[in-house]
């Protein structure tokens, strides 16, 4: 760009100050402005300087160089403006992309050339103003403070904007009336010019806007979600991550049980005991798990995430929830359930192997002994599965094998049945369990309606009555492991031994008959919570074993069909202390 | 503001293919060539001006305007003049608009090369040449697209990217190689200019072809 020649120039490559120079050095002949307005022709003009002699007309003459190939020679300027001291390039001679350098020559000859003279034309553009400018009145506000002015104006008439020629940008500008300062506004906006006292403006929205109202929305929206997830973590992670449930006992410490102190056990459990264990209420049951057991329960799968509090889940959870432990324990094979793809869903509960893992780890906490082999429990499972096709089960397994049972002293009693599927644990709870097996029974009908239709299922029901077997232990430890609670079905009942008080369990749409709990006064507490729970109770009945009808069979004939895998459990023969042990439950899947 | 140029450059239409290309209409292509131009221009405006801010020293910056002689892409046969572009044919106007862009390729890579010597090169100014670097790979793809549509060429392979437009040789003297960058980044804002203006031209021909002269 052609800049004014004498200040400029000294102060750029002499470092002098302006004024003083200015005034008195001798200021050759120079080029003032070299502008195009429209890109297609350009104009110089310049000045003689202190040169007064030169400044007629003609004295200097003007020369430029355009700096294009193959040639580059000076011409003299195609048309001059003497009146103005201006040179004109017409269309023809202007070629933009191009360098043009000029100079001023006089007569003589003598040339005035500053390097600095040369430019590119579409560098030395000044387009002329917009032309019609106009405002129109649109709205005004209610208060009448605020008005909405439209501003329309037009390129100029020299800028060849329609062909695309020139890209022209445009600024629009307000002051109030009494102002000198114009101020700019800024780009993207709507303006509103008010002609009167006030100015107000009204803005579009510009796509920055937008952008940050969807960035605020989302950060908005975001820490919503964070506070609620932090609000209600305890929930959600209930939810979404159900504790694993442990067994345990109230007052007992788990670490007793891990590392198999069982006299301490048995004191603390004992009338030593009582004071540290809270579970004598009655009401303790409301929660127990191995009730729940009974119910049949719509619980999600296992996912991969409840092994984690598998993993960490300790024996206080178990007593301390009601739900984890069936819900656990059962989830595996809540699949099971629904009737249809019972099938099916049973092969899940035996492949996803990690939960039934966990559960056996858990057990194996629980008890002391060295873990046994899982699969024998695993497989009289499957192969009760394998005998229901839509039957509902909950499948327990149970790590311990029969010598640690045994040795342990934990055993599971019975000590009655009742016929409408019962099982009466103690006598305090009976009320209890009768509640939660007719509630078992409602659920039952209700999924059997939901499978297929009634009256199928009520044939079915009748035909295979279902059979429920609680283990408890009647001493030793103040729970029952989950160790084999199995649904099985069962022929049509075998006559309740007269003498025996025990009974084979249909759940069947009786209600529970309060008369069959007159019995249970006789028999042992078999939940913990009873004080009679530590008298050693020889009257009991045990199930010794399962006919091939599934029923029970409290005295074992002569004979027996063992089982296939009957041989994977040495003391399938009625033990002398008659004791149910696990394996003897684990046959009774079969 | 960022737009892609995409267009499936070998997509073929065969008779009986289920895949059908992706097509865009020839308005629309060169809308969007123009504002890829339009883009191009604008930021190596402002590299250029950074660039000068940066390294360039006072004096020397008014010497820029002479460098228009030096530029690489002298010696290609591109009108300079309104007048003479005006007189050009269509074609000629796409065939001059992919010649600069394919010269330009080159050294602009080589130019971001350049850029990682410099001690202090700010970010935006590395950010910008890249971007207009790989923009101007999209619009030779799209003045591509244009001419097999507009003029009915097919694909073909011939660049303009001549070996003897650009020298790679590595200047001793720092100010110089500075003065080499300058005067690179300056040619090419004025290409830029060029490209921008001839396709604007074009697209006021396609819509009026008599008023636009």
């Amino acid at each position: 760009m052609i800049k004014r020649k004498c200040c400029s120039d000294l102060i750029s490559k002499h470092l002098f100050s302006s004024s003083d120079i200015c005034s008195t050095a001798l200021i050759e002949p120079h080029f003032t402005e070299c502008i195009s307005r429209n890109q297609e022709t350009f104009r110089c003009w310049w000045s003689p300087g202190s040169f007064h002699n030169l400044s007629s007309p003609g004295a200097l003459r003007v020369f430029y160089l355009k700096k294009e190939p193959p040639t580059s020679q000076w011409k003299e300027c195609p048309e001059y403006i003497h009146s103005n001291r201006e040179c004109f390039f017409d269309a023809h001679h202007t070629s933009i992309w191009i360098t043009y350098c000029v100079q001023l020559r006089t007569q003589n000859n003598i040339t005035y050339f500053n390097e600095d003279d040369c430019f590119s034309v579409e560098n030395i553009v000044r387009p002329d103003p917009p032309v019609s400018l106009n405002w129109t009145l649109m709205t005004i506000s209610p208060s009448r403070i605020n008005y909405d002015v439209m501003v329309n104006w037009e390129s100029p008439p020299t800028a060849d904007v329609r062909l695309g020629w020139m890209r022209l940008e445009y600024e629009l500008q307000y002051r109030d009336r009494n102002t000198t300062n114009w101020e700019a506004v800024t780009r993207g906006l709507v303006v509103i010019i008010i002609m009167m006292s006030s100015v107000s403006f009204c803005f579009l929205e510009s796509p920055v806007h937008l952008t940050l109202v969807f960035v605020f929305g989302t950060v908005g929206i975001l820490i919503l979600i964070m506070l609620i997830v932090i609000s209600q973590q305890n929930r959600l992670m209930i939810f979404l991550l159900p504790p694993v449930p442990a067994p345990k006992i109230k007052g007992i410490d788990s670490e007793l049980l891990k590392k198999g102190k069982l006299d301490e056990l048995n004191f603390m459990l004992s009338s030593g005991g009582m004071d540290g264990l809270p579970i004598y209420a009655p009401d303790f049951y409301q929660d127990e798990p191995w009730v729940e057991l009974m119910e049949v329960n719509e619980t999600e799968d296992v996912d991969s995430g409840e092994k984690e509090d598998n993993r960490g889940s300790d024996t206080q959870k178990l007593l301390g929830q009601s739900q984890p432990v069936s819900q656990h324990i059962n989830i595996s094979c809540s699949n099971s359930i629904s009737g249809p793809d019972a099938e099916s869903a049973q092969a899940t509960c035996y492949n996803t192997d990690l939960p039934e893992e966990e559960t056996l780890m858990l057990m194996a906490t629980l008890l002391p002994g060295q873990p046994d082999e899982e699969e024998t429990s695993l497989d009289t499972v499957e192969r009760s599965s394998a005998s229901e096709t839509d039957e509902r089960q909950l499948i327990q397994t149970q790590t311990r094998g029969p010598q640690t049972w045994v040795n342990t002293d934990f055993y599971a009693q019975v000590s009655n049945v009742m016929p409408s599927g019962g099982v009466v644990l103690s006598p305090g709870q009976q009320l209890r369990i009768q509640e939660s097996i007719s509630a078992a029974e409602k659920e039952t009908k209700k999924k059997r309606k939901e499978s297929e239709d009634s009256e199928e299922s009520e044939e079915r029901k009748q035909k295979e009555p279902q059979f429920q077997l609680l283990v408890v232990d009647p001493e030793g430890s103040a729970y029952s492991t989950e160790s084999s609670i199995q649904q099985i079905s069962t022929p049509p009942p075998s006559s309740p031994m007269p003498g025996e008080g025990y009974h084979i369990i249909h759940p069947q749409p009786v209600e529970p008959r309060p008369a069959a709990t007159t019995e249970v006064n006789q028999s042992p507490y078999i939940l913990p919570d009873s004080p009679q729970f530590f008298a050693p109770v020889a009257d009991y009945t045990v199930v010794q074993d399962l006919d091939s009808h599934h029923s029970l069979l409290l005295n074992l004939p002569s004979h027996q069909t063992p089982p296939p895998c009957l041989p994977q459990h040495p003391l399938k023969t009625p033990m002398p202390v008659g004791y149910i042990t696990p394996d003897l439950l684990g046959n009774l899947s079969q | 503001y960022i737009l892609t140029v995409s267009m499936p450059l070998d997509c073929k239409e065969e008779p009986g293919s289920l895949t059908r290309c992706p097509s865009i209409s020839q308005e629309k292509l060169l809308d969007r060539v123009i504002h890829h131009a339009e883009l191009i221009y604008r930021v190596s405006e402002e590299s250029c001006s950074l660039f000068e801010e940066m390294f360039i020293p006072l004096p020397l910056r008014l010497q820029s305007n002479q460098a228009g002689f030096a530029c690489i892409t002298k010696t290609l046969p591109i009108p300079s003049s309104k007048s003479e572009i005006e007189q050009i044919s269509d074609k000629w106007l796409l065939h001059s608009v992919l010649m600069l862009v394919q010269s330009w390729i080159e050294p602009l890579v080589y130019l971001q090369t350049t850029l990682d010597r410099y001690d202090n090169a700010p970010e935006m100014l590395v950010n910008k040449t890249k971007w207009v670097s790989e923009k101007l790979v999209s619009l030779e793809q799209g003045v591509v697209a244009l001419i097999k549509k507009m003029l009915d060429e097919g694909t073909f392979t011939t660049t303009y990217n001549e070996q003897g437009l650009f020298q790679y040789d590595t200047l001793p003297d720092m100010l110089e190689s500075v003065m080499r960058d300058y005067t690179l980044l300056s040619c090419f804002k004025k290409d830029a200019h060029k490209m921008e203006t001839f396709l604007k031209l074009l697209k006021c021909r396609q819509a009026d072809k008599y008023n636009c002269a």
